[in-house]
């Protein structure tokens, strides 16, 4: 569905290298989340595929359509929300999302605009000026925006920053809703914990390179030997009685609680030394690393 | 097929219908302030240069003014639409909005420059209607006043655009308005004969593109007009021509809308 092969950038001003060699190739029906600190390359890379910034060499198709000699197919393709919440001060709502259909070559949408404004619930705010609408607002307006030409490819730049707790569950609500009716989406943000709920899969970028590309379930068992296995007794412990899993580096938290560092591979090891000694426990918790550690970890090698 | 020159009609027309909407949302500003200054312009110097041979020999004052207040209000409207829509919309932060349209590039220009232009031949044409009352109706040749106006109005529509993208702020704009585009104007013979200057400033007519194109809006208000109307009309055509095409190639090359 988009692929992009050896793209490099370097900005004219300053000779900055934004993007070094990047290739990513996502499949339709993905939900890939883009990962990276500010200024590794992510908005550079969504600015490529919008059209907004040159990309100095390689190669990117969209739905098959080169972006440099079918650009305007290309287009129909994807729907961008900016990060920038940028708006036209004297246009409402409807006006506004009738007037990017039009762009679109929609001549009616009355009927798909209501639905997203449903969607979104952003109904009752259909004749507001987009001026007057809150934070918030503005951003789910920005998603119906991208979306009046029903694209197959969504590629959201940090959607709910600034957006409260409650409103980002609607959106995240949302989002899957999208990507279960067969929408590609690529979604990039600074909470991770946001990615790690709704992508299937994660792309790291790093200085303009990409430093991991793997299936979210896959990066997280690669990483799961960071772990930690939380066994419950009834009674006091002490720590010389743990030498045997000493390779798991034990550790006692709060007297009855036995912490091990292990992969979630080691449990049967781990639960067959204790039945051996018959060490009774309560209850055994396996606490996989979040996301978020992974890519830090990651960011810092 | 499609070619890429024409590929989204109705994306091209909700584009030249946004740049219509957008000024007759705010009409006030767009249309009467204009208007108003014009009919001011026609009372105040009308009143006092009636009587002083500033004008054509053998011609009206009155007569001699209207057609140069009715291109003056098409320059500075038909400039101001594009300018200010593309750089309000640098100041929204949503001039990259114009990248992610599957609308051709000359189907965006044209939109840019045919909102212009339509902005300017109505404050032209509403200038005109304006001065009925007080100098009558009579055009020489009507047809050819209108395409006067709009061929003032293209110009100047496709200078505002490259205005828009080369500058980046609302200053900017003005600062062009008020060194470049007023002085031009007031040199290009819509209030007096450009000839009857002192000096070198009757020698400027040769370089500003404003003064044939007053000529000949006021060769088909009145008849005649200041110098060779086939040379005006030769020199309009080449305004035409080469606006549009500085237009498109800047616009083409990205300047002000994409990052290189």
């Amino acid at each position: 569905m988009l692929k992009i092969n050896d793209v490099s950038m370097t900005y004219q001003k300053g000779k900055k290298e934004a993007l070094t060699n990047v290739s990513l190739n996502i499949e339709e029906g993905e939900f890939t989340a883009l990962l990276g600190q500010n200024g590794a390359g992510k908005s550079t890379l969504i600015n490529i595929l919008a059209g907004n910034v040159k990309k100095t060499k390689g190669a990117v198709t969209i739905g098959g359509y080169d972006i440099d000699r079918k650009e305007l197919e290309t287009k129909k393709i994807i729907g961008i929300v900016p990060q920038d919440t940028g708006y036209d001060f004297i246009f409402t709502v409807d006006e506004a999302l009738k007037k990017q259909s039009g762009y679109f070559g929609i001549k009616d949408n009355k009927e798909y605009i209501d639905e997203l404004l449903d969607a979104l619930y952003l109904t009752e705010k259909r004749s507001a000026r987009l001026r007057d609408l809150s934070g918030g607002m503005r951003r789910r307006f920005l998603i119906a925006k991208a979306l009046v030409h029903k694209p197959k490819i969504l590629i959201l730049d940090e959607p709910t920053a600034g957006v409260d707790i409650e409103m980002r569950h609607t959106l995240y609500d949302f989002l899957v809703k999208l990507h279960q009716s067969g929408t590609t989406i690529i979604l990039t943000t600074h909470y991770i914990e946001e990615a790690e709920k709704l992508c299937k899969r994660i792309v790291i970028i790093d200085g303009g390179k990409i430093i991991a590309d793997e299936p979210k379930e896959e990066l997280m068992d690669a990483f799961s030997r960071e772990s930690v296995i939380e066994v419950h007794f009834d009674a006091e412990l002490n720590l010389a009685d743990f030498d045997f899993l000493s390779e798991y580096h034990p550790h006692i938290e709060d007297k009855t609680r036995l912490q091990l560092k292990a992969s979630k591979k080691d449990l049967s090891k781990v639960f067959k030394q204790l039945s051996e000694r018959n060490m009774e426990f309560t209850n055994l918790v396996v606490e996989r690393p979040k996301l978020e550690d992974i890519y830090l970890n990651i960011i810092k090698h | 097929m499609k070619n890429r020159i024409f590929y989204n009609r109705v994306g091209f027309l909700t584009l030249f219908n946004k740049e219509i909407h957008r000024f007759m949302k705010v009409p006030v500003q767009t249309v009467l302030a204009p208007l108003i200054s014009n009919v001011l312009y026609m009372l105040i110097f009308g009143g006092m240069l009636q009587t002083r041979s500033v004008g054509i020999e053998g011609i009206n004052y009155l007569h001699f003014l209207v057609p140069g207040l009715a291109t003056m209000g098409a320059i500075f409207a038909s400039f101001q639409n594009p300018s200010f829509s593309i750089i309000s919309q640098k100041f929204q932060n949503t001039i990259q909005d114009l990248n992610s349209y599957p609308i051709s590039i000359t189907e965006k220009i044209l939109a840019f420059v045919f909102g212009g232009m339509f902005r300017g031949v109505l404050v032209g044409i509403l200038t005109y209607v304006a001065t009925i009352f007080v100098v009558g109706y009579e055009v020489e040749y009507p047809l050819f006043f209108v395409l006067a106006l709009t061929a003032t109005s293209f110009v100047f529509a496709s200078l505002g655009l490259i205005a828009g993208l080369v500058l980046d702020n609302f200053e900017k704009m003005n600062f062009a308005l008020a060194i470049i585009i007023t002085p031009l104007t007031y040199l290009g013979g819509v209030f007096f004969e450009v000839s009857k200057l002192p000096g070198f400033l009757s020698y400027i007519k040769y370089i500003n593109p404003i003064y044939p194109l007053v000529n000949v809006s006021r060769y088909a208000y009145i008849g005649v007009c200041e110098g060779n109307i086939v040379i005006h009309v030769f020199w309009t055509i080449a305004l035409i021509l080469s606006s549009f095409f500085i237009a498109a190639y800047i616009f083409k090359k990205g300047v002000g809308i994409k990052t290189v």
